[in-house]
Formats: structure tokens, sequence, C-alpha cells
């Protein structure tokens, strides 16, 4: 046996035969990397020893030697390939030590030398760095590279071409990277090479669905539906007999669909796809986890799809693999998108999850709220949204049970800002439920958690908390609703209301719109502090412009305008002008004369509830309207396009005539 | 006529015959069987195929120069896994992973549960060969590592090394690991790796035929009763018992 037994105990042996061989060259060079490839292949632990002892300098240091010199061996070429590309294999810190020892540009070199075994060899070690993350980026944009690129894919030869498309994989990150490949004719390129029988398959398809990915433009340009080859291709190798190969192919296809959806219409490829998939979820390792996201992003947005995969009940077999033992994070939170998406939009599914014995599957959701895993988390809070957006179960009370509230409320103090946001996303589908475990919440330290959110500096978190708490607060019973408004304080409700954000502005009207919304005695909580939020409400009406916040803002006008004298006065108050600027008009008519028919509807209501004849002010009330233009405004409304718009209209003019006519 | 003509011809009957369940008589069995048309091309490629993925190198050349036959891989790429082939079968486990890597490098650094293998056997050849002192400390260098790194291979991994714990390792209960079983087990392993990294299929395609035959049989034997091939390696009609 060669004197491999003296170098498994001493490394440093070895590599002060390197050092030697590379200053003195000789006969010994050959050897020494021979044997130093040898002991790395296939040895982590080796590669990173023999890194941390210096090896790669002198390795590279002798090829390059080799390089120039014309009298060196090819053998020698090969081996010192072949030693730098094991180094690189897998492990980064090797890409770091062999790219920082200068051997990238000899090894590119070496591509264009005239035995294919050398050719061959410097490709596989530069495969092998662009697999890693830290390979040097390519710049796709320089004439001379693009050249080199397009002249490797053309090449016979599998080791060239799969180096190619490991380039584009690593590399083309931008929309503008993807054109830039798109337009040279490389998807093209790449089609013609997954027709023949070749090792390199895999590596073509990655990077065809890079340069794809998420870009319409590019597979518009150059890829169509008479493109019959493609098509062909790919559906082929969806049944190769490799799972990675299949999962790829349909991952290509999904990537086209997602970017152009009249590409793959056919109800029969779909189910088939979505079949393939399913039966690839069973490969117990990475390919099933990729899988199950492949799937998820599949179905995400169209209803349609939801249903075919329903259809071949996959929620089903997702229910039997959740059952397993010991799953991985990954694939258990790959599990709870695809049953998210699926509950999205469709009843069926979240009525089979509910159905399933024991509550199995939704137990199984609710563990992974206290997963240790932050994606795992997320995604259980997903599906729980997207199962509770069941009406009929929430308003069974299904889901207001300490078994799942009380994760998730957990979960408002978690350490992830996306945890929290997808927590609160969550319980405001919750907190909907129209039985009156809402006391649950209220009890637990909730509100005070989610008012503390609503002033985070994350407008996520902020958004979603007040969201929440706009969903609490709706026909939420009076002692609730009492412990919920000491939590809030008008003084956050005012700074809610001119946040920033109109998104959140609108959320804390809809907020206040619940909390006036009940019994008379609501609506006494917009007068607290002596009415200094009806007034701020008054003024971001005034101000506002984004339609969404008139509409909640007028509907809490209307709301309060619905109490007793007293409210309906401080109404007035608000929407007509003040003194100081007699030359504007009433709010009410800039939202009467609307093209938005939710805006009008908002605003004839509000002067309904004004005009109710019962009451000693409403004579008074009807002719102030009158002088402010609204009535005339109204009269001209009477045959709106809108019929809600229309028969409110009538309403009013019909209470505003019982004091007279006022012609004038 | 050949063995192998009988039994693809048969193979091809009873897939045509498949419909009603009757009595069938050696008589019209035999007719209908000369009734089926196969190509004697398929069956030199059958061949060629077996002998190259099998790693009959000569004979393969010998068939190729013979029949006309064009095998489809490079025969000289077949020599080479041979030699890799029959230096594990030997024990020289060492020359073996020399013998891959000067192949392709890629294969032992893509394969961990392949190398780990080889290394595992490296050990048993070790001990095998009385070197106690060496194998411990290539269990150590060597073995434990794989360990560290992919949990995976942990258990075996604890089997192999409590070889060294037995003064009778050959009636210890991992005994079995010195068999020449293991051995075959390994170099098949390897033979498979390579072949996959040619992009060659692993498996040649003859045994897949007998296993289709045979099941094809079973399913006829639902329907009907009719001349069955029993022994594959004789490949001789049996009368249909009356």
């Amino acid at each position: 046996m060669p004197g491999s037994a003296s170098s498994i105990h001493c490394p440093e042996g070895l590599i002060e035969r390197l050092r030697s061989a590379a200053e003195n060259g000789g006969e010994a060079k050959l050897k020494v990397l021979r044997e130093l490839k040898n002991q790395i292949i296939g040895n982590r632990t080796k590669k990173l020893s023999y890194i941390n002892l210096g090896a790669l300098p002198f390795v590279v240091s002798i090829l390059s030697s080799a390089s120039s010199s014309s009298s060196s061996s090819d053998s020698l070429l090969v081996q010192c390939a072949a030693t730098i590309g094991s180094f690189a294999c897998g492990v980064d810190s090797g890409v770091k030590a062999v790219l920082d020892a200068g051997a990238f540009p000899h090894l590119m070199n070496l591509l264009s030398h005239s035995n294919e075994k050398i050719v061959d060899a410097g490709a596989r070690a530069l495969k092998m760095i662009y697999q890693s993350k830290v390979a040097p980026k390519y710049d796709f944009f320089q004439e001379k590279e693009m050249d080199i690129l397009i002249s490797l894919l053309d090449k016979n030869n599998e080791y060239l071409t799969g180096l190619g498309a490991s380039i584009i994989t690593h590399s083309c990150e931008t929309k503008d990277e993807q054109k830039i490949l798109g337009d040279a004719g490389i998807l093209k390129k790449l089609v013609d090479l997954l027709e023949g029988t070749t090792s390199q398959r895999d590596a073509y398809m990655e990077s065809f669905a890079t340069i794809i990915k998420g870009n319409p433009q590019v597979i518009l340009k150059s890829v169509g539906p008479e493109n019959g080859r493609m098509w062909g291709n790919l559906l082929e190798l969806t049944k190769d007999r490799y799972s990675r190969t299949r999962l790829l192919a349909c991952m290509c296809l999904i990537l086209i669909k997602n970017a152009v959806p009249s590409y793959l219409q056919s109800v029969g490829v779909r189910t088939k796809l979505i079949s393939i998939l399913l039966e690839l979820i069973d490969d117990s390792g990475q390919v099933g986890d990729e899988t199950l996201f492949t799937l998820s992003s599949f179905i995400e947005n169209e209803e349609g799809l939801q249903k075919l995969a329903f259809e071949v009940n996959t929620i089903e077999k997702l229910c039997d693999h959740m059952q397993k033992e010991l799953l991985q994070p990954k694939r258990l939170e790959g599990i709870f998108m695809v049953l998210a998406n699926l509950c999205s939009n469709l009843e069926s599914c979240r009525s089979v999850l509910l159905q399933s014995p024991k509550l199995q599957a939704i137990n199984i959701i609710t563990d992974g709220l206290s997963h240790t895993t932050v994606d795992v988390r997320v995604a259980a809070c997903i599906c729980l949204k997207n199962i509770s957006r069941s009406v009929k179960y929430l308003s069974a009370g299904q889901f207001m049970t300490e078994a799942v509230i009380i994760p998730l409320i957990q979960l408002l103090y978690d350490s992830s800002t996306s945890v929290q946001v997808a927590a609160l996303c969550a319980i405001s589908n919750l907190v909907v439920d129209f039985t009156m475990h809402k006391s649950l919440f209220v009890q637990s330290g909730c509100v005070k958690r989610l008012v503390e959110l609503s002033k985070s500096t994350d407008l996520s978190v902020r958004l979603n908390a007040v969201w929440a708490l706009r969903n609490l607060m709706f026909l939420v019973d009076s002692r609730c609703k009492e412990g919920i408004f000491l939590e809030l304080r008008a003084l956050t409700l005012t700074s809610l209301m001119s946040d920033p954000s109109a998104c959140v502005q609108e959320q804390a009207l809809g907020l206040i719109c619940n909390l006036v919304n009940g019994s008379v005695d609501s609506i006494e909580y917009v007068f607290a502090e002596n009415g200094f939020l009806l007034s701020a409400i008054g003024r971001q009406l005034w101000s506002a412009s984004k339609p969404e916040i008139l509409i909640q803002g007028m509907y809490v006008f209307c709301n309060v305008a619905s109490g007793k004298e007293f409210h309906k006065e401080a109404v007035m108050h608000q929407i007509l002008p003040g003194s100081s600027n007699d030359d504007n008009q009433s709010i009410m008519v800039t939202m009467l004369q609307s093209n938005d028919a939710r805006l009008r509807t908002a605003a004839v209501w509000t002067i309904i509830n004004l005009t109710i004849p019962t009451g000693p002010g409403a004579l008074a009330r009807v002719v102030k309207l009158k002088n402010a233009g609204i009535v005339s405004q109204l009269r001209n409304m009477a045959n709106d396009s809108c019929l809600d718009v229309k028969l409110r209209v009538r309403t009013a003019l019909g209470q505003s005539l019982t004091f007279g006519n006022f012609s004038t | 006529m050949s063995l192998f003509w009988s039994v693809i011809r048969q193979l091809a009957e009873i897939e045509a015959m498949a419909t009603s369940k009757k009595v069938i008589t050696r008589e019209e069995w035999e007719k209908k069987l000369n009734d089926v048309k196969i190509q004697k091309e398929d069956m030199n490629k059958l061949v060629m195929n077996f002998l190259v993925t099998e790693g009959f190198v000569d004979a393969a050349e010998k068939f190729r120069m013979e029949s006309g036959t064009e095998p489809d891989i490079d025969l000289a790429t077949i020599t080479d896994r041979m030699a890799v082939k029959k230096a594990v079968q030997s024990g020289n486990v060492e020359d073996a992973i020399e013998k891959v890597n000067d192949l392709n490098p890629e294969i032992l650094d893509t394969n961990p549960q392949l190398f780990f293998h080889l290394q595992q056997q490296r050990l048993i050849e070790l001990i095998r060969n009385g070197k106690v002192e060496e194998a411990l400390e290539f269990a150590q260098e060597e073995l434990a590592p794989r360990g560290e790194e992919n949990q995976s291979f942990l258990e075996e991994l604890e089997r192999t090394v409590s070889l060294l714990a037995f003064e009778d390792v050959k009636n210890s209960p991992v005994g079995d690991l010195l068999d020449i079983s293991q051995r075959l087990k390994t170099a098949s392993e390897v033979n498979a790796a390579i072949l996959t990294s040619q992009s060659h299929e692993k498996d040649p395609k003859l045994p897949g035929l007998l296993r289709m035959l045979l099941w094809a049989q079973n399913q006829l034997d639902e329907k009907a009763v009719y001349p069955r091939i029993t022994d594959l390696s004789t490949a001789t009609l049996q009368d249909p018992s009356v």
C-alpha cells in the first residue's frame, strides 16, 4: 500500500512535502497532490483541517506554474484541478480559501485546453465553486463575459454546459439580469439542452427557473405557447425516474404559470401536476420539503386550482403526513402553508379540517403555534387565520377555546415581529366571534398588549393591532366595551386617527365606529374628555382625501347622530362650516357630490338620522341643512344611479319636507 | 432456438392472451408462440446491455465484434469501473478509492453514504488482517468524523466499531461484516454509483424482463391453463396440467 498510513497520523508532514514540492518542483508534485486529493475527497473534516494548515496557496502555486510551463504533464494539471475542486465541494470556507488563493483565473484558463480531460477537470472545479453562495458574481452585462457564457452552453461537453447553467443559477438575481439572459437566447439553448439524455438536466432546469422566476416579460418574449418543444420536454421530465428531476420540471412549469396564467390553462395538465406533486411529498428528504412549497405557490392565488387540489384529496393526504412523528420544521411549515392556501377561499376545505376526528388537524396546527422555529409559528398563524374565515364555524364559537386563544395571545409577545403580525391577523379574525366569548380575550390581558402594539414603530404591527382592536370592538357587550375603552383611552384613539399611515387612520376610525355602535350609552364614549375625540374626528374628515377614511368617519357621525338631541347637535356642529370659513362648503356637500357611491351613501344616512322628525331640534336642523345647500343637493340626487343612495335620499327629503316646503 | 428467444416469445404471447380462462394445449400454445415476431437486434441490445452493466468487458468487446451491436457506453469506461469493483472485491479498498477518484472525483465527494461504506470496508479489512492497532487509529481518525458529519451513520458506525471489542470476531454478533458478502455489497454500491455518474442505468434490463414474465404468468394463471415456463434457466415449456 502507498504511504498513506503515515499521512493519517501526520497532516503536517504532507503539508511540508506540499510546500517543498511547490517551491522546488520535480516529480514529487504529482505524488503529493494525488495523496492530498485522495485524503480530502469525501472527507469534510480533512478539508477543513488542510485549509487551516494553509494547503491551498501551495496547490494554486503548483497549478500556476504548471499552466504557464509548456513542459508540465497533463496529469499534473488534472490533479491540481481535481484537488481544488474537492476543496470547494460543499464547503463554503473551502470555496473562499480557493478564491483567496487566486485559483479562479487559472481554472478558467484550463477550459480552453486542448486535452479534454483537463477541460473536464477545470469545469468540474469551477462548477463546485459556483454551487456555493460565496462564489464571485458573474457580470452578465459585460459583453466578454456573456460571450464566454454562451460559448459554454454551446459546447458539446456536459461539464461545460453544466458549468454555464450553474453560473446562471448562482448569479442571475435581478430582473435586468433575467432580461439580458432572455434576450441573448439563453432560454432556448437550455430547452435544447434538456432534450438530450444527460446528467445535467437538473442544472439546466434550475437555471431555466432562475431566469424566468417572477418575470412575465421574459417569458412572454422568449417562451410562448407555440414553443411545443419546451412544453413537451418539461412535461416529459415530470415523469422522470429521479424525484428531484420531476420536482424541478414541475417547478419550471409552475413558475411559467404564475407569471403568465394564460399559458397553463388545461385542467388535465393542472390536475396531473398536482398529482405528481402529491406523490413527491412522500419523499422524506429535501425533495419532499420543497415539493410542499412548490404546491403552495401553485395554488396560492387561484381558487380554481385550490378546488382541483381539494378534489384530489390533498387535505387527507396532508393530514396523514401531519400525524407522522418527528416532522422536521421545514416540512411542518410547508404542510401548514399548503393547508393555509387551500383554506383561503374554500369553505369546503375549512369544513373538512374542522370536521377531522377529535379535531386532530386543528390540534396539530395549534401545537405549531408554540413550535421552536419562527417560520413554523408564522405558518400556523396564517393557517388558523384562513381557517377562521369560516363564518359558520366562527359563529358556532368553534375557535374561542383556551387551547387556541391562549397560545395566540402568547405570540403577541413573541420576539419575532413577523410572528406578532401573523398572530395579530389571526386574532383579528377570531375576535369577530359572534358569541359572548370575547370576554376570554378581554380578561387575559390581551387588550393591554394590543394597545401597546398599536403604538409600535413597525407599521405592519401597528396596523394589524388596530385592526384586531376594531374587530374585538365589533358587537361586543357593554361590559367588555368598557374594559377595552379603559385601556384604550380617548388619547390613544386620537393619536391613532392622525397616524402617518392612512391605512391605520382608516382602521382607527372603524374602531371608533364600532365603539359608538350599539346602545345609546355607547355614544357617550366620543364625548369623553370634553368631546375632543369628536372634534378630532371632525377635523380628520375635513382634511382627509382617502375615501375609506371619509366613509368610516362619516359612519361614526351617523351612529352618533342616531342618539339623543345633544348628540345630533354635536354632529351638526362638526359637519357645517365654521363661522371663520363661511365660504367653505360643508363636508356633507363634498361627499354627496362624490363619484364614489359609498361616500354618498354614508352622507345620506347621517342626514337621515339628523332629520328624524321626532325631537325638538329637528326643525332647526333642517333649516341649517338647507342653508348650507345640503337639501338642494339632495334634490339633485333624487334619481341617483345607485339604488341604495336613491332610496335614502328620498327618505331624507321626505323627512325634511314634513316641516313644510321651503322652495326659495 | 435460444432460451432467451423462448422467454421473450412467452412473455409477448401471455400479454396478448389475458382475456378468457380456458385450457390451452401445448400445440396451440406453441403455434401462437411461433406467430410472435421478435427482432434479433432487440435481443442483441439486451445482451449487450447486460454485459456492459455487469462489467464483462472482454465478452462485451467480443460480442460487439461478432454481432455488430454497438454498446451504449464507451467500453473503455467499463474497464475502469471493473478495476474498481475488483479492487473492492479483493479487499483493496484504498486502491479502489484512488481509482474512483481518478475516474471521477465528484463521486465520493457527493455520495457521503458510499464514502462511509468504503471507509467502513477499510476498517473491516484491517481487522480481518489482524492489524488491531492500525484499525483503532483508523477508526478514530477516519470513521469517527463521518459520524460527526452525519448523524444517520452513527448506528452503523457503532456496529462496525464494535468489531474491535470482540476476541473471536467471526462468531460475534457483528461477524457478518467480515463475510465476503459484505465486500460484494460494497462493490455493488460503488459500481452503481459509477454507472449513475455516467448517466447510465445502474440495473440491466434483463432481470426486469424476467420479473415481468413471472408476474404476467401469475396474472394469466387466474384466467387460463397453459404451458408455463417455471425454470427460467432452461426456459422450457411445461405441459398444462389437465
